[in-house]
């Protein structure tokens, strides 16, 4: 009988399911993984070393560009941390903004992984149809902060403009005739509230479409089901956070269990998995985009009652509004300032979490009392999760492997920082 | 957990926390909860406790990092250069804490790992190693893990240069990607300054 | 011989020379070739970082790159074209210029983002290539952080005019 041995693969870093620049160093035997060496570090750009280079409010686009599916959820946690470092109280107009704006980002996320992950796995048209959905959201974004991707919308003690009245249009063209125009523009002619209420309204329905197109599926369900099982008592010892430790069954959300800004006045609900295979990771993602609508409807509702201040006065760190900024003396001074120098944090150090769509982000900073960081740590989700490959691979089939990568949810943004 | 009781969980966890260990750490509240400071001799023992004492119940290592102090502050830093820090959560009591443990010798810094309690600090370690150069004992597989291949120095040090020492380019010759020592000077727009 | 251009040869952006009644048309051959290198050009599925998600969006629903042909290949030997979409870090430039070497003649490369183009936000770092023209030469700089999807498909379309003034017989 011939001899065999089990021989390495190189997987990545140019990999379409790879989800960016991931290189494995996989150990087969055969068809079957025995072991999993994950290389990191091809997206290091040596993002905590930098900002420790630069004013606190200049590192602040960093956080957008850290897990850029998600940028507003990485912005939060880092205002959180420093609004707890200077003291600062949010008006609750920004919060509900903030709240509103996390949802979206999570729909945002959710939308693009199950849109990937079904490439991955081969129901190619999913990416399609989540990312007409991810058009509408990204306008929303565009509309509030002016770009699509990185927003720099959060701000240190509210956020950096109030929702805008109007949406923008599409115009008239050579491809475009009145009639077609109408039907683009039917949710845009209101404001921006308008925009995200019809979304909302139509939203749920889309989400049935992609349930029927996958839940069911018996190829997706051949893939999935008790591909990566990872048990309550493993989730825990190895630092899952976010729907990983939720498919394994704990009961751990943020937003319940260490609520911050306004989740403790919204009524929402946390979707658990029973087994921990990719098939509940996958349950509990599409249900979070159903609660995650919900918050959006109730934030809604609340902001179009409820006008009001969206930062804070806070003289220490708050940016005046450009018309005094332009008018008066006092707001000039107060901008060039905190353009120039910056501000200056109090001696100390907090971590902040927030329940980021893939788990649990947090943010790190020491202040010596100077203009700028003296340490800033970003704990990210996904560095976690990628950890635990090794051990999520083992004994089953390469194809799984991709299955496996894709039900992880990662960016690697935020793994390499 | 909400921000008006938080600061009365993070004073009934340091109570406990001093009852449990007594002098051999130095519990406080701080703005985010409770930390407690350890020598570097009972870190493990510490830790080990945390996770499987019926008060504590630590289950979740959150994360890993470490901190250079040499430039803390705007006096000279009295006491050791290199510090581990460790967030710990508690699912089942809703709680977290903050563990700092200074790590003796300045020159090859080397503390016990704690990855055999909590496996998720493996790459955690592997991290504050890459960047800071701490050593940790017992670790199984301590490899550079985020900076290049054959990388020299440890970034996140504070006398190592942001810039870095090298930077790469292809030659054509060579017919290959070749790092030469780095081209740009740093360049400080903002000093950093304190409030006088 | 009778020779009448027809509309059909006016309309064509100058690639028919000549139409026959008879059933067959004249061209030059460099016209042909760059018509049939700028109506298929196949990027690399390369996504580095943040530019990677407008890329996608550029090749989803709502702008379609399928209408200019642009169709996105897993794997370099299939395609014509790399978009850098993204930081590319020194421990990443090795494996870039590799999956560059195994592109086929002729290939293209656009540098997408302030990031490839030389650093952007991360200029100073101590682990990011200063511009991924230190190791690919690029064809097209498309500036933004991240450039929006049209920016990107603005982009093509100036690639796709730089490759029509190529010349591959007539030198």
């Amino acid at each position: 009988m011939p001899e065999f041995r089990n021989y390495h693969l190189n997987f990545g870093p140019q990999h379409p399911a790879a989800h960016g620049v991931l290189r494995m160093v996989l150990e087969l035997d055969g068809e079957v993984v025995v072991g999993a060496d994950p290389h990191i570090g091809m997206l290091h750009r040596g993002t905590e070393k930098l900002a420790e280079d630069k004013k606190w409010m200049q590192s602040l686009p960093y956080m957008d560009r850290l897990d850029y599916v998600s940028s507003m959820c990485n912005e939060h946690a880092y205002c959180l941390a420093l609004e707890k470092l200077l003291g600062i109280d949010v008006p609750i107009r920004a919060r509900y903004i903030r709240v509103l704006f996390d949802e979206i980002t999570r729909i945002l996320n959710h939308l693009l992984w199950i849109g990937s992950h079904g490439l991955d796995v081969g129901a190619m048209s999913m990416v399609l149809y989540a990312f007409r959905e991810r058009e509408d959201l990204l306008d929303c974004y565009e509309a509030v902060s002016g770009t699509r991707v990185h927003a720099a919308y959060y701000r240190p003690g509210g956020v950096y403009r109030d929702l805008p009245d109007t949406m923008p249009k599409y115009a008239e063209s050579k491809w475009k005739n009145a009639e077609k125009l109408k039907r683009l523009n039917a949710a845009r002619s209101g404001s921006l509230l308008d925009f995200i209420d019809d979304f909302v309204a139509r939203f749920p329905k889309r989400i049935d479409e992609y349930e029927t197109l996958l839940t069911e599926n018996r190829i997706w369900k051949q893939r999935l089901v008790n591909v990566g099982v990872v048990s309550r008592e493993r989730a825990l010892q190895l630092g899952f956070s976010g729907p990983m430790l939720r498919a394994s069954g704990v009961e751990w959300d943020l937003r319940k269990t260490q609520p911050y800004e306004v989740y403790d006045r919204l009524d929402f609900g946390v979707p658990v998995g029973t087994v921990g295979d990719c098939y509940d990771r996958y349950l509990v993602r599409v249900e979070e985009m159903r609660q995650s609508t919900r918050l959006v409807k109730q934030c809604v509702d609340w902001l179009r009652a409820n006008p009001g201040p969206v930062a804070s006065d806070d003289c220490k760190a708050v940016a005046p509004p450009r018309a005094e900024m332009k008018s008066t003396i006092e707001g000039m001074i107060r901008h060039f300032k905190l353009f120039s120098e910056g501000f200056f944090v109090p001696e100390g150090e907090v971590y902040s979490a927030v329940e980021h769509p893939k788990g649990e982000f947090g943010v790190y900073a020491v202040s010596d009392g100077a203009n700028k960081p003296y340490r800033l740590k970003i704990r990210s989700p996904g560095f976690a999760h990628l950890a635990a490959i090794g051990e999520m691979t083992q004994g089953h089939m390469i194809a799984d492997v991709v299955t496996i990568i894709g039900s992880l949810d990662i960016v690697f943004g935020e793994i390499d920082r | 957990m909400n921000v008006m009781i938080m600061p009365r969980v993070a004073e009934s966890l340091v109570q406990s926390l001093r009852d449990e260990f007594g002098e051999r750490v130095s519990a406080r509240v701080c703005l985010d909860g409770a930390s407690i400071d350890v020598a570097a001799s009972d870190y493990l023992e510490v830790m080990e406790r945390l996770r499987d004492a019926p008060s504590f119940r630590f289950e979740q290592l959150i994360d890993v990092c470490g901190i250079d102090y040499s430039a803390y502050g705007k006096t000279p830093w009295p006491g050791r250069r290199f510090a581990v820090i460790v967030h710990l959560l508690s699912v089942s009591k809703n709680r977290r804490v903050r563990v700092r443990c200074f790590v003796p010798d300045d020159a090859f810094p080397s503390i016990p790992s704690i990855s055999s309690i909590w496996n998720s600090a493996d790459w955690f370690e592997r991290e504050a190693f890459d960047l800071f150069g701490i050593v940790f004992t017992g670790h199984a597989n301590l490899r550079r893990i985020l900076t290049d291949y054959g990388f020299d120095g440890h970034p996140l040090r504070k006398d190592f240069p942001v810039s870095g020492k090298v930077e790469v380019r292809y030659d054509a010759e060579l017919a290959r990607v070749v790092s030469d020592p780095v081209s740009i000077a740093p360049r400080v727009i903002t000093p950093r300054v304190f409030p006088e | 011989m009778h020779v009448e251009r027809g509309d059909a040869a006016r309309a064509s952006d100058g690639l028919l020379t000549g139409l026959f009644e008879q059933g067959f048309v004249t061209t030059t051959a460099d016209a042909l070739i760059n018509y049939v290198r700028t109506g298929s050009m196949w990027p690399v599925t390369f996504g580095l970082a943040c530019c990677a998600i407008e890329m996608i969006h550029a090749g989803c629903s709502r702008y379609d790159l399928d209408r200019f042909g642009v169709i996105f290949r897993p794997s370099p030997r299939q395609s014509d074209l790399m978009i850098i979409a993204g930081t590319l870090t020194n421990k990443m430039a090795p494996a870039l210029r590799r999956v560059y070497d195994q592109m086929a003649e002729p290939r293209w490369v656009i540098s997408m983002g302030s990031c490839a183009n030389g650093g952007g936000y991360y200029h100073s770092s101590y682990s990011v290539v200063r511009g991924c023209d230190r190791i690919v030469p690029v064809d097209v700089y498309i500036p933004g952080c991240p450039p929006t999807s049209e920016a990107l498909i603005y982009g093509l379309l100036q690639l796709q005019n730089k490759i029509r003034r190529e010349c591959t017989i007539a030198r």
